[in-house]
């Protein structure tokens, strides 16, 4: 089973690799700025690890915690989207994109039961930043409301979905400490950890 | 039911609207009569939105193009014709060609299939087909995508509905209404002014949002005790709207029926798409127990409503002005 | 709960705001990225059959290795990769990844009992070597998040067919098998470090 998680991943993945942001564009010009919105994001590698991690995060801390990030997460895409674009605020970096990913990879593995206020601040966070990286990549002729709506669609649709799978995945009961469930959670967390870490290793060095 | 966010709903009632009338404007058509053999006068008899001159037409290598005048010499108008500059403001264009000897044709260039190859006067070949598939079967994903009053509909009708085979039932009367109606006003058995259609749409929405409020209330409305009845009565409605796309790309008779039976398709990809993320965003709602509070619970179905009746207000006011 | 939210966002904005460069990550080669990271470990013989005698290892010792092995080793392989892509010297890579796979069959065959900490810390150094020679390719890649990715998954499903042969030693035939194992795995990697250290041609 966890090999077979695994490959999903891997297929997953390598699926994504497949598109890339100039299919984005493609898709802008297809179907408009609104799918451009929602597609762009998961045509970027940085937005599918971050937005994954948090919603493995929400799913592995409960229902009880993770539901709020359903809107929580959205608000904060178009927070840093408006920020990104109308102030020209960017704190979008490697680094912080990578320290993200290495605090929430070790808020997975090690399990912590972190209270909800924490993990909506974090969330919101985390949501800003994506929303401005995602406002760099706005055009002049881009429709902002489209691309704005466009955008926290998806990411109210991915937070929510990757949180019910992760639920559904690790189960209701929670008692036993090592059942194999949680430690694939943990271990899946040791893994973006370890990603996080070595590329804030990556954009310090360069 | 009742598990979708409002945050999605209010979302979608600020930005639907806007973006059925970025749909309407996106087509040029582009039109090639043969005057002696091998060359033609050119005439865009509808203009896309970013004006004709800014249209970048690349002809095959053997053709001379310089509005109107296209020349094509003995080999007359074979080859490939590719619009490379197709964008936001302009997502298709249509090129009908009109030869001397036989049959009128048309093509048509979208961002999706950038590239059309003329084939001349002779039968149609396997390439033919395929790149019909393509074209249509792409146009109809992209026109029920871009359609979203009848996503909106559909979002109604499972609502009211839920999961389970009682969708699966009404989603196929939905699909059989409007595809039974779409070959009708395709093949122009049945002829429907495009204004009030639009108006009957928006009003079907309206409907579908009372039937849900009426439900929270307790009563069994119509569309919870036959809904594939109500299902397929819309579809009908709804299917000569989707036919209204078609008609301006003034298709080849003989095309016509393949064209269709691809674009039908499309469109059933699109919604089956579409019905697949609602469910499984319900499901993850239940997962989740993120549901709305008791004073949310009408919410949903007066944002549907709402949006519903602002597009039927501005379609009648079109349908007004217009008599 | 939303205007708490609020409350707390200029402590988290706060917290992030960091003289930062911008940087223009290029999304080119993704593909490629996660492909060259994922072949990376699986292409060079003496990483693959250490990676795998670790997981092998890590079943045999049972509980808690098992299971503190998945979560910790990327960590720690990934604290490897940092000091490579920062180019700090560390004494014969080639050697000491041999030299682990060496160790690490050897401990297979004969069912080595370390005490945990010590298994530990046995692993977690040759965790840096692996990740030192992975980390110092990374930097070259077209896309290093790829890489990194790719990496990072290849080596962890490499530990999981390590730790899914180890459960064999529930059986005492597996047992024999996996012990037989051990020992081509430290053959292996003694032919790999007589070949770093230059004795076979």
């Amino acid at each position: 089973m966890n090999i077979r998680l695994g490959r999903g991943l891997i297929a997953a993945a390598v699926l994504l690799a497949q598109a890339s942001p100039a299919e984005a564009h493609i898709v802008a010009a297809r179907l408009g700025d609104f799918y451009a919105g929602a597609l762009h994001p998961l045509t970027d590698l940085q937005d599918v690890i971050l937005w994954g991690a948090m919603g493995v995060l929400g799913g592995t801390l409960g229902a009880a915690r993770g539901r709020w990030l359903v809107l929580v997460f959205p608000l904060g895409l178009l927070a840093g989207l408006a920020l990104g674009q109308d102030f020209e605020i960017t704190l979008t970096g490697s680094t912080v994109d990578a320290g993200m990913v290495l605090v929430l990879g070790l808020l997975l593995a090690t399990a912590v039961r972190i209270p909800t206020v924490a993990l909506c601040a974090l969330a919101f966070a985390l949501a800003v930043i994506r929303g401005m990286a995602n406002a760099t990549d706005l055009g002049p002729e881009t429709d902002r409301l489209l691309f704005a709506a466009g955008l926290a669609c998806s990411g109210y649709a991915v937070i929510t979905l990757v949180m019910a799978l992760v639920l559904a995945f690790r189960g209701a009961d929670t008692s036993v400490p090592t059942s194999w469930r949680k430690i694939t959670l943990q271990a899946l967390g040791g893994w973006i950890a370890a990603i996080g870490l070595m590329m804030v290793g990556y954009s310090l060095a360069s | 039911m009742r598990h979708l966010a409002v945050a999605l709903l209010v979302l979608a009632a600020l930005v639907l609207p806007r973006q059925l009338v970025a749909h309407e404007a996106t087509l040029g058509v582009l039109e090639f009569r043969e005057v002696r053999p091998g060359a033609f006068v050119g005439l865009w008899t509808m203009e896309p939105t970013i004006g004709a001159a800014r249209v970048d037409l690349q002809v095959p290598p053997h053709c001379f193009l310089r509005l109107p005048e296209l020349n094509c010499g003995d080999k007359g108008l074979i080859g490939p014709i590719t619009i490379t500059n197709l964008g936001a403001n302009m997502s298709a264009v249509l090129i009908k060609v009109i030869p001397i000897v036989g049959e009128p044709r048309s093509y048509t260039i979208s961002t999706a299939n950038p590239v059309v190859s003329v084939l001349g006067t002779g039968a149609p070949t396997l390439q033919t087909w395929i790149e019909l598939a393509r074209t249509y079967v792409n146009y109809g994903i992209d026109h029920i995508l871009l359609g979203a009053d009848h996503l909106l509909f559909v979002l109604g009708l499972i609502w009211i509905v839920g999961g389970g085979w009682r969708l699966v039932k009404t989603i196929t009367a939905f699909t059989i209404g409007h595809s039974a109606s779409l070959a009708a006003a395709a093949f122009g058995l049945i002829g429907v002014p495009e204004r009030p259609l639009n108006a009957c749409i928006a009003l079907s929405i309206v409907f579908v949002g009372v039937e849900i409020v009426k439900q929270q209330r307790g009563e069994i409305g119509l569309t919870a005790r036959y809904p594939w009845a109500v299902a397929f009565t819309f579809g009908l409605v709804h299917g000569i709207g989707f036919a209204s796309a078609l008609a301006g790309l003034g298709l080849e008779r003989r095309l016509l029926p393949i064209a269709l039976l691809f674009f039908n398709i499309g469109v059933e990809i699109g919604q089956l798409a579409f019905v697949l993320l609602v469910l499984a965003l319900m499901w993850a709602h239940r997962r989740l127990d993120a549901v709305l509070p008791r004073w949310g619970d009408a919410l949903p179905a007066y944002a549907i409503g709402s949006v519903s009746m602002f597009w039927f207000f501005g379609r009648l006011l079109r349908v007004l002005a217009a008599t | 709960m939303s205007l708490r939210i609020f409350r707390y966002l200029p402590f988290a904005i706060a917290g992030l705001v960091l003289p930062q460069a911008a940087f223009a990550h290029e999304q080119v080669g993704l593909g490629g990225g996660l492909v060259s990271g994922f072949l990376h470990p699986l292409t060079g013989i003496d990483h693959l059959i250490a990676m795998v005698a670790v997981g092998i290892w890590g079943a045999q010792l049972g509980a808690p290795a098992i299971w503190v092995l998945p979560i910790t080793f990327p960590l720690v392989m990934a604290i490897g990769g940092v000091l490579g892509i920062l180019h700090v010297p560390l004494p014969m890579p080639e050697v000491m990844i041999a030299l682990s796979a060496l160790i690490l069959g050897a401990a297979v065959a004969v069912r080595m009992r370390l005490p945990f900490a010590a298994a530990a810390a046995v692993v977690a150094v040759f965790a840096i070597f692996h990740g030192y020679a992975h980390g110092a390719e990374l930097p070259k890649s077209a896309n290093p998040l790829a890489y990194g990715v790719g990496f990072v998954v290849s080596t962890g499903l490499l530990h999981l067919c390590g730790i899914t042969i180890g459960t064999l030693t529930r059986w005492p035939a597996g047992e024999r098998l996996i012990q037989g194992l051990g020992v081509v795995i430290a053959m292996l990697g003694g032919y790999f470090l007589a070949l770093s250290l230059g004795a076979v041609a």
